[in-house]
């Protein structure tokens, strides 16, 4: 109980904001309006069924998958192209809010500025945007976007992304693969950024495997030295996508490992995983996906004693 | 069987007529694909990033061209057009050598591509996720991985390029092909000139598969499975 509450008071400003995310992939809608927000110092578990997007919302924290609506934004700065749906007082300067929230069906608008994600859906599917926009509404967009716009590639310096198939480069060594980007973005010495990574590999026990090439790695030490590629970053928040699901069951436990080892260092951490002890262990909060939209939001304990939600509930009793 | 010898090569000091025009094979073989490997890599890259990363649209839609027309037509057509109608201009030396380098381009390009295609788009992705650009992920990712896996097609192609050469006695470019047959035009026995060419032919693309063989051992090492 003692080590939740420590937890809890770790938890700080906001780091990514993700705001009203719908993605298609052609026809296919994966995201149906996604809201949430992570804070630094926590630890959010992301499960549901598969196809349900939660990959797709982690691909979009770093934008490996840009959204088709929506907006993401990291330590205060947007990363996405402006969406104006979420900016009531951009379109109000286009005089034609009103009519799109009529045109939509009802006028269900607080002010706060929230729609129905259902209404926000109509007015993109119909893209009546493009018909309405005039030239205050566009100068007003691109005054917002460039006074919170910052740079992708910078951005993705400070997320690490830890991928289910652990993408080392197979053309380098472990110890380049650790050093590449500390040295190729000018973050480090090569020196140092070797210094870093021998630390790194210590760490993981595998300093004896610095100059050998990936692929004659097992599985878990290929997740593990994927895990220290994304520290040797010095990141602000971890990204795992299904970091174990690829591995065999008896390298899970390697990896989950180091992966609670680094919560216990306050790393802030974004995990999708099937792994519900972890979840339940590690998790200071958990998120239920299905069907494109978070059905429910809980801490664990909650999370698995009490769901609330009826495809939860069907889940749970399936998994566990 | 001597004295067809002795007239095959010996006389006048015919055997330095096959040295130059192996001279000139080589030549023209080498200044090709230069040519070749320059334009291809421009094409495959400008294709690969147009599908990767969006850009480049007009630039793939001309590579598309390219490659339609000069993998579509004969080379041997190809050489007749740019010799009478494009490159009248040139001397005969170059517009081989501009020929068979912007024919074989279209096919180096195909063959790089295939090369940089099949690295696992995880690998970009996570270079992209570490914060490195487009063009940083492109030189220290793809590149080397897709070059190793586009190098024996590329031999392949050289290869093919070095006996494609033997047709530019068309435009009257004395090469190793045109020596032999001008010298059957003089003695009328075919056999020691022709075998003795197609052996010299022979030994070149023996060297250049040692050499393939050669730089695929040295890029193997990431390849190694642990035994």
């Amino acid at each position: 109980m003692t080590e939740k509450n420590l937890k809890k008071t770790d938890i700080g400003e906001s780091l990514i904001q993700i705001k009203g995310l719908y993605k298609y992939f052609g026809e296919l809608q994966v995201l149906k309006g996604v809201s949430t927000e992570i804070k630094k110092g926590e630890k959010v578990v992301i499960i549901g069924p598969s196809g349900s997007g939660k990959s797709t919302m982690l691909r979009c924290m770093n934008l490996l998958e840009v959204p088709t609506y929506g907006e993401i934004w990291f330590e205060g700065k947007l990363l996405t192209p402006v969406d104006p749906y979420l900016h009531p007082e951009i379109m109000r300067l286009s005089k034609t809010y009103k009519k799109l929230i009529t045109e939509a069906g009802n006028g269900d608008y607080d002010s706060q500025g929230k729609f129905d994600a259902e209404i926000i859906a109509d007015i993109k599917k119909n893209d009546l945007l493009k018909r309405f926009e005039g030239k205050d509404y566009k100068s007003a967009i691109k005054k917002f976007y460039k006074a919170n716009f910052f740079n992708v590639d910078k951005t993705r310096q400070k997320i690490g992304m830890v991928f289910q198939h652990f993408n080392l480069f197979n053309n380098l060594t472990v110890m380049q693969n650790l050093t590449l980007a500390p040295v190729e973005l000018k973050l480090k010495t090569k020196e140092q950024a070797e210094e870093k990574g021998m630390e790194l590999l210590k760490r993981i026990g595998l300093e004896d495997k610095a100059n050998v090439y990936p692929s004659t790695l097992s599985g878990g030490q290929k997740q593990r030295i994927a895990i220290i590629r994304a520290l040797a970053m010095e990141p602000d928040v971890m990204l795992f996508d299904e970091p174990t699901s690829a591995l065999d069951p008896e390298m899970v436990g390697e990896v989950l490992e180091l992966m609670k080892e680094l919560a216990n260092d306050g790393m802030t951490m974004v995990v999708v995983t099937h792994e519900m002890g972890f979840a339940r262990e590690v998790a200071s909060r958990i998120l239920f996906m299905d069907d494109g939209i978070i059905k429910e939001e809980n801490s664990p304990k909650e999370f698995f004693d009490d769901p609330k939600d009826e495809r939860l509930k069907e889940f749970l009793s399936k998994v566990l | 069987m001597w004295d067809s010898f002795y007239k095959a090569v010996v006389f006048q000091d015919r055997w330095s007529w096959y040295l130059e025009g192996l001279g000139k094979t080589l030549l023209i073989s080498i200044g090709a694909i230069a040519i070749g490997v320059f334009l291809g890599i421009i094409v495959a890259l400008i294709k690969y990033i147009n599908k990767k990363f969006g850009n480049f649209k007009i630039g793939a839609k001309i590579c598309d061209v390219y490659l339609a027309v000069f993998r579509g037509t004969p080379v041997y057509v190809q050489l007749l057009i740019m010799y009478l109608i494009v490159l009248v201009f040139l001397p005969t030396i170059w517009v081989a050598i501009l020929t068979f380098g912007i024919n074989s381009g279209a096919y180096v390009a195909e063959i790089i591509r295939g090369g940089l295609e099949s690295v696992d788009d995880g690998q970009i992705e996570a270079g992209r996720a570490l914060g490195l650009n487009k063009l940083q992920v492109m030189l220290k990712i793809v590149l080397p991985q897709g070059f190793r896996v586009a190098l024996p097609p590329l031999f392949n192609e050289f290869i093919a390029l070095v006996k494609e050469t033997s047709i530019v006695g068309t435009i009257g470019e004395v090469d190793l092909t045109k020596v032999a047959e001008r010298i059957v035009a003089r003695t009328y026995e075919p056999f020691v000139p022709y075998i003795l060419i197609a052996a010299v032919y022979l030994i070149v693309v023996i060297i250049l598969t040692k050499l393939l063989k050669l730089m695929e051992r040295r890029l193997a090492k990431s390849d190694r499975k642990k035994s």
